[in-house]
């Protein structure tokens, strides 16, 4: 358990510092070396080797320069900190972990279903999209943080409350996406779907919705990120619940005690799990759209 | 041969005496809601078995033809039948296929279900789709590609697979729009030959066809509509009377380059 945790935490620490160094740059980066896993070993070799070097370089860094400074640990905790954090509350680390990520699964699973259905009923008519998608952009404008505590009030601190926070805020990148790509199917196909009589349905099902296909996974690919900062402020808000707290609850209750390095354990998972979801959507919409669609195909 | 031509004179072209007929345009006039005129006064009308070549430049409301034909819009003047019924309506009898300049085949879906998609639509079991859609890959040489996904094959394969798709159904009448506008010329003969071949083996399909090249079109028809712009209107009919098979040899005859040039000074005129 002990072992899992420090890997995890390794992993953490080199994808934040990598994410804090070049915030943007950082995720092209891991997808291209995930994308291929057919490249020769030299080449993988050339891609971890220069972030890895960094990242052992920052850590020594911050290491060296708060032990020279006797910088106190509730300030800013050094690596050797964090990592003493860790294997000391391993346990509650893993709980929290998993307690968030199975919020956060649920609440984008919610979203992904609840998105492409929603976006179908309004691709199929102008009317109901002109009368409904104004309120959706409403919905997506007020802020989580004003909602989070309606949503406790009415369906109770715990798990479902989170579910729908993380829900309602990985919902809209998900319907506006796939509306999108519901509109806009090449004209010439769909007169040719037309022309040969293809009802509604037909036209949705096998021209709109794989057309769009490649918008929807952009759409997911925004959302599950999204889906694991929504369970971390419904954690926030909504405490603890009668179930194990998850992450933002372990964020409060380290915050309120002064612990700094767990805190900094806390934050750094947050973001793995965060990556971690983004890759798994990203391998899966590679392995979809790599035989046809341009996005996907290896150059 | 049906030699009906611009016959103004016949106000029923589309009745139903004459079952041969499959597209008859009465005075047929097309002006978008902007106030192009598109078309105006045309009198067409096609027989069974031929093969009928619009050509004229762009603007000439070749396209727009065909939207009325395929019913995609709707003629502001005029009767227009086809199939001895409304564009609509005829489209629901299932014997028009429809060829465009783009060749309309889905990305992610086998050269197979691709060809046999209207089938598909038309709630055909698999079984018997495939069998047709063996029949038809087989028909334009694209037999081993069954499982393979366009964006693999050449532009030529793509048109193919595309006119594979137009045959899948036992049709009466093709409407094809500049099928072959996109090709090399190389491509385009060979296309060409091929189209032909399969328009004779069938003896009764109905062809017309859409392009800006007269050689095309001479090539290919029984009857060359020569088009004129501003407004859109049938300047003339040109009969081709070689006879079919026509060869590569045909290409370089007198008579081929006499067709070529009188169309040419209709276009020019």
């Amino acid at each position: 358990m002990k072992g899992v945790v420090e890997v995890m935490e390794k992993a953490a620490v080199s994808a934040v510092s990598d994410a804090a160094n070049q915030a943007s740059p950082a995720a092209p980066m891991v997808r291209r070396s995930v994308g291929s896993g057919s490249h020769a070993w030299g080449k993988i070799v050339s891609r971890v080797v220069p972030p890895l070097s960094v990242f052992v370089f920052v850590v020594f860094v911050w290491e060296m320069v708060l032990r020279l400074t006797g910088t106190a640990e509730y300030l800013l905790p050094k690596p050797s900190d964090i990592v003493q954090a860790v294997s000391q509350n391993g346990h509650n680390l893993v709980v929290s972990v998993s307690t968030t990520i199975m919020e956060a699964v649920l609440g984008f699973a919610l979203s992904a279903i609840l998105g492409v259905a929603v976006a179908i009923l309004l691709a199929l008519s102008k009317t109901v999209e002109r009368s409904v998608y104004p309120y959706a952009i409403i919905l997506q404008t007020i802020p989580i943080v004003a909602i989070a505590p309606i949503i406790v009030i009415w369906f109770g601190a715990g798990m479902n409350a989170i579910v729908i926070i993380a829900f309602l805020i990985s919902f809209f990148p998900i319907l506006s996406n796939t509306l999108i790509g519901l509109n806009s199917t090449e004209q010439n196909m769909k007169n040719l779907f037309y022309l040969y009589n293809a009802t509604k349905m037909q036209t949705i099902w096998r021209l709109r919705l794989p057309a769009a296909l490649p918008y929807i996974l952009a759409g997911f690919k925004i959302s599950c990120s999204l889906s694991v900062v929504g369970a971390i402020v419904g954690e926030y808000i909504a405490g603890i619940g009668g179930l194990n707290g998850g992450l933002g609850y372990a964020i409060t209750v380290a915050a309120t005690r002064m612990q700094t390095a767990y805190l900094f354990a806390c934050g750094l998972s947050a973001a793995v799990v965060g990556i971690v979801f983004f890759l798994l959507i990203n391998a899966l919409s590679n392995r979809l759209l790599r035989s046809w669609h341009d996005s996907a195909i290896a150059g | 041969m049906n030699t009906a031509q611009q016959t103004a004179a016949n106000p029923h072209p589309g009745s139903p005496g004459t079952p041969e007929l499959l597209v008859g345009m009465d005075q047929i006039g097309k002006v978008y809601p902007n106030g192009t005129i598109a078309v105006q006064q045309v009198n067409l009308r096609a027989g069974e078995g031929e093969f009928l070549c619009f050509v004229g430049p762009s603007g000439c409301g070749k396209s727009t033809m065909f939207n009325m034909i395929a019913g995609l819009t709707e003629p502001t003047t005029g009767q227009l039948s086809v199939l001895g019924t409304t564009p609509r309506e005829a489209r629901k009898q299932n014997e028009i296929a429809f060829v465009f300049q783009e060749h309309t085949l889905l990305p992610w879906a086998k050269l197979l279900d691709n060809v046999t998609m209207p089938l598909t639509l038309r709630g055909v079991p698999k079984k018997a789709r495939n069998e047709e859609g063996e029949r038809v890959l087989e028909l334009v040489g694209l037999k081993d590609y069954r499982k393979v996904l366009p964006r693999q094959l050449s532009g030529g394969m793509k048109m193919r697979a595309s006119i594979a798709r137009a045959l899948i159904a036992r049709l009466k009448l093709l409407l094809m729009d500049e099928p072959f506008g996109a090709l090399d010329e190389i491509t385009r003969q060979s296309l060409q030959d091929e189209l032909l071949g399969i328009w004779r083996q069938d003896q009764k399909m109905t062809v017309l066809f859409i392009t800006h090249n007269v050689f095309e079109a001479v090539f290919l028809s029984t009857r060359v509509v020569v088009m004129t712009p501003r407004p859109g209107k049938i300047s003339d009919i040109v009969p081709i009377e070689a006879p079919f098979p026509r060869t590569d040899e045909f290409r370089t005859t007198s008579e081929f380059g006499k067709y070529v040039r009188s169309i040419t000074e209709v276009l020019n005129h």
